[in-house]
């Protein structure tokens, strides 16, 4: 039970831990612009990574929360990716920001990992 | 798929050899890496990870495997209660509803649900969870294992509202366990993962309810002058001490009828306002500095409040990662504990970016709740980004909390042994004894749990 804070707030106190999840890509002007459905029937995702997806990652990518890129928002998956393919895996299994190792998939291996990255970010694989 | 090198293929083979290979049922990994709990602090590479499909691809793997077992949930503990040489066990796919009453409003559930998932799944068939912890990413087996408890001087720890559990034990064996034998229920709730592997549990929870919440700052001394009747007539009440400063953030939160939505209260600023502005902000402020500039800052924070389903007041996303630490204590002493606790960040200068949190939690009788007992405690936060090390921080501020007779969030980070633990959790022998029984070879222990039970 963390309170959301006024922006001020965090001149001082920037690393506070109350952090609301306000930051949401749903909430952005142009969400409606960026947004595009996932490619369901293009991707190689198969039906047992699709539930270890369900379980795992759409915790924070369908909503965006904690900044999270939302599950078929290309542009933004596609921004990420230029650093490379590797960096945005490294990420998922080091953690990055307010995603723990492993993206809360203790179950996933690394070619699962693979294949849920290129369906959030709707490629064809 | 990436190669993996000969050493590592060879360590990996080693592992298997001593620990034991599964062949039927649940998957292990090809290619895996790395198990990491939620902060990064906690790291392991693991013989197997197997990802249980069913209670019977569970028992078939307990009694053909040899080696340390341990189970993960969410990986939010901070402590080392997963790492483990030997098999990893996930439970994800044991979860979602799979059984509900309306008349009675509980609900079975599969142990590896997540309970952020739940909300809205419970919401569905009209139910609410009593109370929830502020991050509820954990799983609910993770979560009543480890004692994660939520805010409520009224309201018990998680674990207090399952009335009854299926444990697979050690050896393979399924045991229901429920109130008709009262004494098991209370020993195998809050369990560290260390009796078996709950695989359902079922809940108590009541009919579908919103909550305001209404969040403000106030002088931390105010505030704990009346402490007491403040969470006596909120359902929920606790604050965020600000170090350096004054001032506390506070939260209280109750039931309520009134529509969904949120809305910012002008409030006047205080004196303490006009100090800052004209202070300015100095880059390298002395503590007196910083506690000005504090006091200012937090003196202007307006209040807001906001109205929503249950679920979606009481837990929280957090945007960035942490260690932590927490204890609770006797209410009788929990204010003096805390002041002491923000006395010597003053004094000590010590570096903190993140609040304290300071709340009650309600009484129970699981016997390695840290809220054992006819009393209700206090529990007390501290946090250290994860990318810091946070040992120099706590372990200046863990003997303050002994001091007080602090008990320990067994999720969270601590440096007490078994011989003191013995001291703060009457039925920690007994506790000790029953896992013996159920676990003679210690399977479910790693390197932590063996120290603390003595194993």
């Amino acid at each position: 039970m963390k309170p959301s804070l006024p922006p001020a707030f965090y001149t001082v106190f920037i690393s506070l831990i109350l952090s609301s999840c306000a930051s949401s890509g749903a909430n952005s002007p142009d969400f409606d612009q960026q947004f595009r459905p996932p490619p369901f029937r293009d991707t190689d995702i198969d039906d047992q990574i699709m539930a270890k997806w369900s379980r795992s990652c759409a915790l924070c990518h369908i909503t965006g929360e904690a900044g999270a890129p939302i599950v078929g928002d290309t542009l933004e998956w596609q921004r990420r990716l230029q650093q490379g393919e590797q960096a945005v895996l490294n990420n998922v299994l080091d953690g990055y920001n307010s995603m723990p190792p492993l993206g809360y998939c203790m179950a996933c291996e690394i070619s699962d990992f693979r294949a849920m990255i290129a369906y959030m970010a709707g490629e064809d694989r | 798929m990436k190669p993996i090198s000969r050493r590592r293929f060879l360590a990996s083979s080693v592992r298997a050899a001593l620990f034991g290979a599964y062949a039927a049922g649940a998957s292990a990994f090809a290619q895996s890496a790395a198990w990491s709990n939620w902060s990064g602090g906690q790291r392991c590479q693991p013989a197997g990870r197997y990802d249980i499909g069913s209670e019977e691809e569970l028992t078939s793997l307990l009694r053909n495997t040899l080696g340390p077992i341990r189970p993960v949930g969410s990986g939010h503990s901070f402590s080392p209660l997963v790492p483990t040489d030997g098999h990893l066990v996930i439970i994800d796919q044991l979860s979602g509803i799979l059984d509900y009453d309306s008349e009675t409003s509980k609900v079975t559930l599969g142990a590896g649900s997540r309970l952020g998932d739940l909300g809205a799944q419970l919401d569905g068939i009209g139910q609410g969870m009593i109370n929830l912890p502020d991050i509820d990413r954990q799983t609910v087996a993770g979560a009543i294992a480890t004692g994660t408890h939520g805010t409520g001087v009224t309201l018990q720890a998680l674990s207090a509202f399952i009335t009854s559990l299926r444990l697979v034990s050690p050896n393979g064996n399924i045991m229901d366990i429920d109130s008709s034998d009262e004494d098991m229920l209370h020993a195998v709730r809050v369990n560290v993962g260390a009796l078996g592997i709950v695989t359902q549990v079922t809940m108590q929870n009541r009919e579908s309810y919103k909550l305001k919440k209404r969040e403000w700052a106030a002088p931390t001394e105010d505030i704990l002058a009346n402490f007491d009747e403040l969470a006596a007539n909120h359902r929920h009440f606790e604050i965020f001490p600000l170090v350096y400063s004054d001032y506390s953030l506070v939260l209280s939160i109750d039931e309520t009828d009134e529509p969904i939505g949120e809305i910012e209260i002008e409030n006047e600023p205080s004196d303490d306002a006009s100090i800052a502005e004209s202070l300015g902000l100095s880059d390298n402020p002395t503590p007196a500095q910083r506690r000005r500039q504090s006091n200012a800052t937090a003196s202007r924070i307006q209040a807001t409040e906001s109205v929503d389903l249950s679920y979606k007041i009481l837990s929280n996303v957090r945007n960035s990662r942490f260690n932590e630490m927490e204890y609770s204590v006797p209410v009788e002493v929990g204010a003096e504990c805390l002041r002491e606790i923000l006395k010597t960040i003053y004094d000590q200068q010590i570096e903190v970016n993140f609040v304290l949190e300071y709340r009650y939690v309600g009484a129970d009788d699981d016997w390695l709740s840290m809220s054992y007992g006819d009393h209700p405690h206090a529990t007390i936060s501290i946090h250290r980004a994860a990318s810091e090390d946070y040992r120099p921080y706590f372990n200046t501020i863990e003997p303050i909390f002994w001091k007080y007779g602090g008990r320990p969030h067994w999720g969270k980070l601590h440096s007490l042994t078994h011989r003191e633990l013995t001291q703060l959790y009457p039925r920690f022998g007994d506790f000790i004894q029953l896992r013996r029984e159920l676990d003679p070879q210690g399977r479910m222990l790693n390197p932590h749990l063996r120290a603390l039970f003595n194993a």
